[in-house]
């Protein structure tokens, strides 16, 4: 790993469709299409009802934070400038909750329970990361 | 020789190469020595030479030698820890089974389980539980760009996620703190409980290297890691070793010291309810939302060992970061769900209280072993031999983590 740059996302083949999706501006989870709910982290087979019945399908990138940090430890060189920066959890409408981070709200006024959608921050031509703003 | 037969349920015995072997385990393997290298922060020794003053003080109070030993289980290899092959070589044992698990102190349980496991089928006569840490050394892999475990976990049941920059243990047991107190209205002045008590312990522990009191006033006043996570909610980065050696019942019986039984076993829990540093049903991850309190199967334990819960001396746990010692609280019900940070106040989980936690300090304060010091203590304790810090008349004492597994040990 280099140690001067922000980590990025492992892509793997489980969850190749979720960050080709982010690339589009899309939030797309795994969807049962046997039970038709929707589960994180990706898998072949429903969690819920175990069948091999999985379409990625879009979600409405709106949700709810569910936890929430600030760091003020740097631990890696390359977030050192963002120190205290927050990380979330947010609970989607659709149920499945993801970190994530918040923008455009003060560190100090993130609220469990706060409304919050998707926005998308590319980093690169290859990688987008999704991150969540208060909603009105 | 068959050893005693506990009855717990249903058909409990098996045939096994031509013998009936019980399939609980229940008092058939013990603890018959321990050893603990010195304890410090930045410790001129290597892991090898903490791990053989260790290994040679077990060997020493157990009165056995280095042949009797035939077995290592290890829970923390490389790139932290001490791998078994390397002990082995360096050590010149001749070891017939190894067990070693991923370096993370979730294991921790589940390698002695497998060391009592292993001495109860016969796979070996002394198994050597070895652990050398030397984290001092190490902070770029603690949550820095060194910590391939953080980038593994890639937002898994340990709550990292590097691209957002939680790239340590602290973030997940933050997470689930912060959420804690939003639906339990927790406060940072009672986390603080778990902070000072553990202390106070270490006080009376000359091996721990914390020295000096904690006050509410210094907790509060420490810095912010990863709020609502202070300095003094997180466990010390030390160095030192620790060795616990396990044998069968009926061999413990016969060396030097009186033998510490391991009377009960349940392993860890995994599943989608299941977030490392949150009790179930706190709604981490992808647990389900809602109070869960423990089901019979989560109380295995007790039931192994024959006990009720209430016959618990003292509990011990990896004390990472402060949270976890409510949450393994409300766990194994000991506190209603949500209300452990009320329930540690006024003394109960100190030296005299109706529950001490982690007597010795725990990783809190004593020292991080990986939790292998506070094996140690229980051994201590069980014997009689804790000084100021003796439990009187203690017969069963719980390792339990907030991750579900637990051993129950009897005198």
């Amino acid at each position: 790993m280099d140690a001067d740059a922000k980590p990025l996302p492992r892509i793997t083949q489980d969850n190749r469709p979720f960050w080709e999706a982010c690339r589009r501006h899309e939030l797309r989870l795994p969807h049962c299409t046997a039970c038709e709910r929707a589960f994180w982290p990706p898998s072949p087979l429903c969690p819920h009802c175990f069948e091999p019945a999985v379409e990625w399908r879009r979600v409405s990138g709106r949700g709810t934070v569910s936890s929430f940090v600030v760091v003020h430890q740097k631990w890696f060189p390359a977030f050192a400038a963002d120190i205290p920066y927050n990380a979330v959890q947010v609970e989607l409408e659709e149920g499945p909750r993801l970190t994530s981070s918040l923008v455009g709200i003060a560190n100090d006024e993130i609220a469990v329970g706060l409304a919050v959608e998707v926005v998308f921050d590319d980093l690169s031509e290859e990688i987008t990361l999704p991150r969540f703003r208060p909603r009105p | 020789m068959v050893p005693m037969v506990s009855r717990l349920r249903g058909s409990d015995e098996v045939y096994l190469c031509g013998r009936v072997m019980p399939v609980s385990f229940k008092d058939t393997a013990a603890i018959a020595g321990i050893g603990l290298s010195r304890l410090g922060r930045h410790l001129p020794e290597s892991q090898l030479e903490l791990a053989a003053s260790a290994f040679r003080q077990a060997l020493d109070d157990a009165g056995l030698s280095r042949d009797d030993v035939d077995g290592l289980s290890v829970n923390f290899g490389w790139p932290l820890g001490l791998d078994y092959d390397r002990i082995a070589e360096s050590f010149g044992l001749d070891i017939r089974y190894v067990n070693q698990t991923w370096t993370h102190g979730r294991f921790v349980t589940m390698s002695l389980q497998n060391a009592a496991m292993a001495v109860s089928a016969g796979l070996a006569d002394v198994v050597a539980c070895v652990t050398a840490a030397s984290f001092t050394r190490a902070r770029e892999i603690l949550g820095g760009p060194g910590d391939m475990e953080g980038y593994r976990e890639e937002g898994g049941t340990h709550g990292e996620n590097p691209p957002y920059g939680l790239t340590a243990p602290a973030g997940g047991a933050a997470l689930a703190m912060r959420r804690y107190m939003a639906l339990y209205g927790a406060t940072a002045e009672q986390l603080a409980t778990v902070a000072i008590t553990l202390r106070s312990h270490a006080l009376l522990n000359p091996n721990a290297i914390q020295k000096t009191p904690l006050t509410l006033a210094d907790y509060l006043a420490s810095r912010l890691v990863v709020a609502p996570l202070r300095l003094f909610d997180c466990c010390l980065v030390s160095d030192g070793a620790a060795v616990v050696l396990v044998t069968s019942a009926e061999r413990a019986r016969d060396l030097k010291q009186p033998p510490v039984y391991i009377s009960g076993m349940q392993g860890l829990r995994s599943g989608r309810d299941e977030f490392i540093f949150a009790p179930p049903g706190l709604g981490i991850n992808q647990q389900g939302p809602g109070r869960v309190t423990p089901k019979p199967r989560d109380q295995d334990v007790y039931a192994m060992a024959g006990i009720d819960r209430g016959e618990i001396a003292a509990l011990y746990t990896y004390d990472a970061f402060t949270p976890l010692v409510l949450f393994v609280l409300e766990r194994f019900g000991f506190a209603q769900p949500g209300e452990a940070a009320a329930w540690i106040q006024d003394g109960r989980i100190a030296l005299g209280g109706e529950l001490p936690v982690n007597t010795s300090g725990g990783l809190h304060s004593e020292a991080h072993v990986s939790g292998w010091n506070s094996i140690v203590e229980i051994v201590r304790q069980l014997r009689g031999q804790a000084g100021p810090r003796q439990i009187g008349g203690a017969e069963f004492l719980q390792w339990a983590t907030v991750w579900g597994d637990s051993v129950v040990f009897r005198r």
